[in-house]
């Protein structure tokens, strides 16, 4: 009689290891009672592809339209095979996804494939990352200049940003807008984009910043102390990003390393 | 409770009456027509995240008495349960504090991969400890008894050696956890393996049982020319699985009864008339009881 982990284990392999589908003979099969017991099996294989494959499906609507609805499920099902899920929480499940698209063969004539993956996981990280609360301004506004300059910012959970080779908003929003026209009007070769995506109270954001503005806002959410990011950035547009960034919510708490005058050491607070 | 956001005192218990398992596709209905019904089960991993979905439920909290159905927790993982993803569970629970928190007697966890899937455990002794250790950890972690559900199965395992009324049965007796009785899962296992539908009823402890479940199945044709009932939570409840509710009914009382639907989800208006036929059936049976007693 199998310990229970050893029969889980072969159960897992004959869902989606390389027994998958092939091998009756295999360990799992031989567990089970009755002479159907690898077509039994299968029902519990197709229910859990099905169900992966529904969560990618989700998740990245524009790949699956821009390559099809049958490319689209069997590429899912030999990601789904190398990389199951690590939780229950099928949202968090795709992270790999737009680097297995960008290395996928079959997928390589379609050269933004893996960028569009990229804009629709953060996409999809906007729309359920968790609640927090807000940066308390009021604590921040209390900061001497000193201890100001040596903020450094905590990122909302939702908010990406990304440096992309292809105009890819623009094709994002054409295919899932089925816009053949605006479609045919993007140009590939413009250069990249820089874009910022968020969550507000009216749903997901996606925004394309300058390419300074995405450097600055990119290295604060690094946790790159504000003196350092203003030291390297001569331009004067600096106060108006860092308002716009506090006044949405872009960030949710800070810390400053400041000297304290009682102790003379490094101390840090935290809001 | 003056003050809570929940209106704790008015929804914290789910009524002995039929409710209907809240999916996307519903919400807004919901949230803006608020219609008529007497509470809601929602799976817990749809609202693990922030954002709408999760204002979504803190509305549907304020506004009806609301169970919480896991189906990722894998209490039968034989590797020990995902302390994350418990803690995950835990922290929803205490945001909206639901009636009931319930889930199955099944596994999907092994190596630290989730198979996404409800899948079936051996009915050995070495299970029934896991189980009923996952079961206690649980119920520790979201400081509350929960409710476990009789699985749906296709498949047995030959060293099996306890049927799985007594497995279920043994979990409440050592944890103090209750019974999901599910109709439709324990109609589809016995036909699917030959048991005897209402011996399995009988067998279950009824003060355990707090809550029933209620779904379509469907029936498919093996290669080798053999039927398997299918539990698919896509379409109308069956005769047989309505006749086997009113048995449970007499067997067990008037409890909390849900109506799921997971595949091709109809209008709402379809659900409504599905529980409707489960408040029916419930009023007969007591209105008979009480003319028995």
């Amino acid at each position: 009689m199998p310990a229970l982990l050893e029969l889980q284990q072969a159960l897992r392999e004959q869902l989606f290891g390389d027994a998958a589908g092939g091998d009756h003979s295999a360990a799992g099969v031989a567990l089970l009672a009755g002479d159907d017991g690898a077509l039994r099996l299968a029902i519990y294989r197709n229910t859990a592809l099905s169900t992966l494959v529904n969560a990618l499906r989700l998740s990245f609507p524009a790949v699956r339209r821009l390559v099809g609805a049958d490319f689209f499920e069997a590429g899912a099902r030999d990601f789904i095979r190398r990389n199951p899920p690590r939780s229950a929480y099928l949202n968090d499940y795709g992270a790999g996804f737009p680097g297995f698209l960008a290395g996928h063969a079959p997928a390589a004539a379609l050269a933004y494939l893996g960028e569009v993956a990229q804009l629709e996981w953060a996409v999809n990280r906007a729309l359920h990352a968790g609640d927090v609360g807000r940066l308390d301004l009021a604590r921040l506004a209390a900061l001497d200049e000193s201890a100001l300059s040596h903020v450094s910012f905590t990122v909302h959970p939702a908010l990406s940003l990304l440096r992309l080779e292809f105009p890819v908003d623009a094709i994002w929003r054409a295919v899932l807008d089925q816009n053949d026209a605006a479609m045919a009007a993007i140009d590939l070769a413009a250069g990249p984009v820089h874009l910022l995506i968020e969550r507000n109270a009216a749903g997901v954001q996606v925004r394309r910043l300058s390419a300074a503005a995405w450097d600055f806002t990119a290295r604060l959410s690094a946790g790159t102390p504000l003196s350092a990011v203003l030291a390297d950035q001569p331009d004067g547009e600096v106060d108006a990003w860092l308002a716009e960034h506090l006044a949405l919510g872009r960030f949710i708490d800070f810390s400053s390393t400041t000297v304290t005058a009682t102790t003379g050491a490094a101390g840090e607070t935290r809001s | 409770m003056a003050g809570s956001a929940h209106s704790v005192n008015e929804h914290s218990l789910i009524p002995a009456a039929a409710g209907i398992g809240l999916r996307f596709p519903h919400h807004e209905l919901v949230v803006q027509g608020r219609p008529d019904v007497a509470w809601f089960e929602v799976h817990a991993e749809n609202y693990l995240g922030g954002g709408a979905v999760r204002r979504v439920l803190t509305s549907v909290r304020c506004d009806y008495p609301l169970s919480l159905h896991g189906v990722g927790l894998s209490l039968g993982s034989a590797e020990g349960l995902d302390g994350q993803h418990l803690r995950r569970i835990a922290d929803l629970v205490r945001s909206i504090e639901p009636a009931l928190v319930s889930e199955h007697l099944s596994w999907s966890v092994v190596g630290g991969r989730y198979l996404a899937d409800l899948l079936p455990l051996p009915m050995t002794e070495e299970a029934l400890d896991v189980v009923c250790r996952h079961v206690e950890q649980t119920q520790a972690a979201l400081q509350r008894r929960i409710l476990v559900e009789n699985p749906s199965t296709y498949l047995q395992f030959r060293h099996s050696t306890i049927p799985e009324w007594e497995f279920i049965t043994a979990v409440a007796q050592r944890t103090g956890c209750g019974i999901l009785c599910d109709v439709n899962n324990l109609f589809v296992s016995a036909s699917n393996h030959g048991w005897d539908a209402e011996g399995y009823l009988k067998a279950l402890p009824a003060a355990a049982v707090g809550e029933i479940h209620l779904a379509g199945h469907a029936l498919r044709t093996l290669d080798n020319g053999r039927t398997v009932r299918i539990d698919d939570h896509g379409s109308s409840v069956a005769a047989e699985v309505w006749a086997l509710y009113v048995q449970a009914l007499r067997r067990f009382g008037a409890k909390p009864t849900l109506i799921e639907w997971d595949t091709d989800i109809p209008a709402f208006e379809v659900l409504l008339d599905e529980a409707a036929q489960a408040a029916t059936l419930m009023r007969a049976v007591a209105a008979n009881h009480a003319c028995a007693a």
